[in-house]
């Protein structure tokens, strides 16, 4: 069977393009980046609406919040790391501190950039942003959701910070509106849940497959809105099947899993097992293998699910 | 009847008596650049920028950025005497929840435009500003005031190549050039020098001025832009502590925590330049 594959980034550039139709506030700022982020149909049709800047990503962060302040809505998209470690006070600043209202898109996130080696991962984004108050982190999981999540950031006054992969990606679940904030079940089960994010959804997918055959039943809730976290789903879920597994393409420690373990330590003490990157500078190969290399290809994750399962019986 | 010049001068002077007054206040503060960037302030907010301090943000008003957060007293200063809040505020100048914290905050006083203090944000800020303003169509200016021991911050020259590669005319620059910083003489703790000169390299067009004489001010700000299709920067060459006769010039006065007997000699000092500019 064939599956139906879309560039994430291509996705994410058209959804930009069409928004922006509608709405005349809506400009692209590049740092040699907005080609490769999907934007090449929107330079083309808004030309005075796309700055390019060349590599200088400090000064667009700073730039985006200037131009927020006149009314604009600036969308500014590159390599994740170089939009939110490296302007990381541009950021917290010029965006959080100042309130505007400004999207930053982090593409080839995670270790999809997996052959250029660490300087090109970002495995702390999650992190870094959900620090800064009054931001709000997103990881839309496939191509209709990606769609949906541009649509939602546009409508949403205040910086965002949302990021996108680079693997073709398919399509994983019938759509609805991506409420910001909420996330979605979308599988039931009964023994353990498993919460994702972001690119690894679809794995989580197959290994809830896999984990059936084996004998457990794993609910699957899908976040698209890593913060603010949907608390009542996070909290309803731990109720329903007590385990909860996370996973997310980031470190274990500062993302989802830490996000997760707050509200339920908190509220509601749960075991929980987050899956993820260890903490070290990743190694580096063809993206497919270095998810497997970490065990968050599908058969990876079902096992390190169902061994958490096992353990806790 | 007062000219221009004398009117200005009699600002300030008041301007530099608030900014005492807020250490009063507060018990401390950044002294020496708010009063060497302080008669630039003062032309900016009473001569030269179309504000309203009863429509604070009317869409067509001139932008002020202090890219030198930590001058925030001059700022403070003119905002009170131009009428932007009543001028008892600057008596809770370093006290818990105040409006006017150490470095601004565009959300708690009117007026203010940038959440600066970080160095080496302003100008980039400034920038998306004016192009903002330029796409808007309108004629608004930025006016951004830098300190000269910014001037390393790298940020800050991604920001001066993109302002020329934009050709922002309505953003002009002034570099509040005191040439001190904390640790000492500017050119000894990182030479930037010659400044103009990297301005201009990067496709500026610029002046120098002595930033301490307000007839010098007031025909630099007729002159913006001083070339058609560039940003304009201007090297201020101000004193620090610039008006208070025992501070002048020295490095020990950047961040000024006073003894009572030096405060009550500065209150009497400059309460004597009010009286005189009032006198006329």
């Amino acid at each position: 069977m064939d599956v139906k594959l879309s560039d994430p980034r291509k996705i994410f550039g058209a959804a930009v393009l069409e928004a922006a139709r509608h709405n005349p506030d809506i400009v692209v700022l590049s740092a040699d980046s907005g080609g490769s982020s999907g934007h090449g149909d929107f330079k083309k049709q808004f030309p005075d609406r796309y700055y390019e800047f060349g590599i200088m990503e400090q000064g667009v962060v700073g730039i985006a919040s200037g131009l927020a302040t006149t009314g604009k809505i600036p969308v500014f998209c590159a390599i994740a790391p170089f939009v939110t470690s490296r302007p990381f006070e541009m950021f917290r600043n010029d965006l959080g501190y100042m309130k505007q209202n400004v999207k930053i898109v982090g593409r080839n996130s995670g270790i999809s950039y997996s052959d250029l080696g660490a300087t090109h991962h970002s495995l702390e984004d999650f992190a870094l942003t959900r620090m800064i108050p009054g931001v709000t982190v997103l990881a839309p999981q496939d191509p209709g959701e990606i769609t949906s999540a541009v649509y939602a950031i546009l409508e949403h006054k205040g910086p965002v910070y949302m990021r996108i992969g680079n693997d073709p990606i398919p399509d994983l679940f019938e759509q609805s509106p991506l409420e910001i904030g909420k996330g979605r079940i979308l599988r039931e089960g009964s023994d353990v849940t498993v919460i994702s994010t972001g690119t690894l959804t679809g794995a989580a997918i197959e290994a809830a497959g896999f984990l059936e055959a084996r004998g457990v039943s794993a609910r699957l809730v899908g976040m698209p809105t890593v913060y603010p976290i949907d608390r009542d789903l996070v909290l309803e879920s731990a109720r329903s099947t007590g385990l909860v597994v996370t996973v997310e393409e980031h470190y274990v420690i500062g993302g989802l899993g830490t996000i997760v373990q707050e509200v339920l330590s908190e509220e509601l003490p749960t075991k929980v097992r987050k899956l993820g990157l260890p903490h070290v500078y990743a190694t580096s190969g063809p993206y497919r293998e270095l998810l497997a290399h970490y065990g968050l290809d599908a058969p990876g994750l079902a096992a390190s699910v169902e061994d958490f399962v096992n353990k806790a019986r | 009847m007062l000219g221009t010049i004398e009117l200005l001068e009699r600002h300030a002077a008041r301007c530099r008596r608030s900014v005492v007054r807020m250490v009063r206040s507060s018990g401390a503060g950044h002294l020496g650049g708010s009063l060497s960037c302080l008669d630039i302030v003062t032309a900016l907010y009473f001569h030269a920028m179309d504000v309203d301090p009863k429509n604070p943000g009317k869409t067509n008003r001139d932008r002020f950025i202090l890219s030198a957060g930590h001058k925030c007293m001059a700022q403070y200063a003119a905002l009170a005497e131009r009428g932007f809040f009543d001028i008892s505020l600057l008596d809770t100048y370093g006290k818990l929840n105040t409006k006017l914290p150490g470095h601004p905050d565009m959300h708690k006083l009117p007026g203010v435009e940038a959440n600066t203090g970080a160095l080496g944000h302003g100008l980039s800020i400034s920038v998306g500003m004016a192009l903002g303003l330029r796409a808007a169509g309108l004629e608004s200016r930025v006016y951004t005031i830098m300190g000269d021991g910014e001037l390393p911050e790298g940020s800050n020259w991604e920001a001066a190549a993109a302002a020329a590669h934009y050709g922002l005319q309505n953003l002009a620059v002034f570099v509040d050039d005191n040439g001190l910083q904390i640790s000492g003489r500017t050119v000894e703790v990182m030479n930037m020098e010659p400044v103009e000169e990297r301005f201009s390299a990067f496709g500026w067009a610029t002046r120098s001025i002595d930033g301490n004489d307000m007839s010098e001010i007031v025909n630099t700000l007729g002159a913006l832009p001083f070339e058609p299709g560039k940003p304009s920067a201007v090297i201020a060459h101000t004193i620090k502590c610039k008006g208070l006769s025992f501070a002048e010039g020295k490095m020990a006065y950047h961040y000024w925590k006073p003894k009572e007997d030096e405060l009550a000699l500065a209150e009497l000092e400059l309460d004597e330049a009010v009286r005189l500019g009032e006198a006329g």
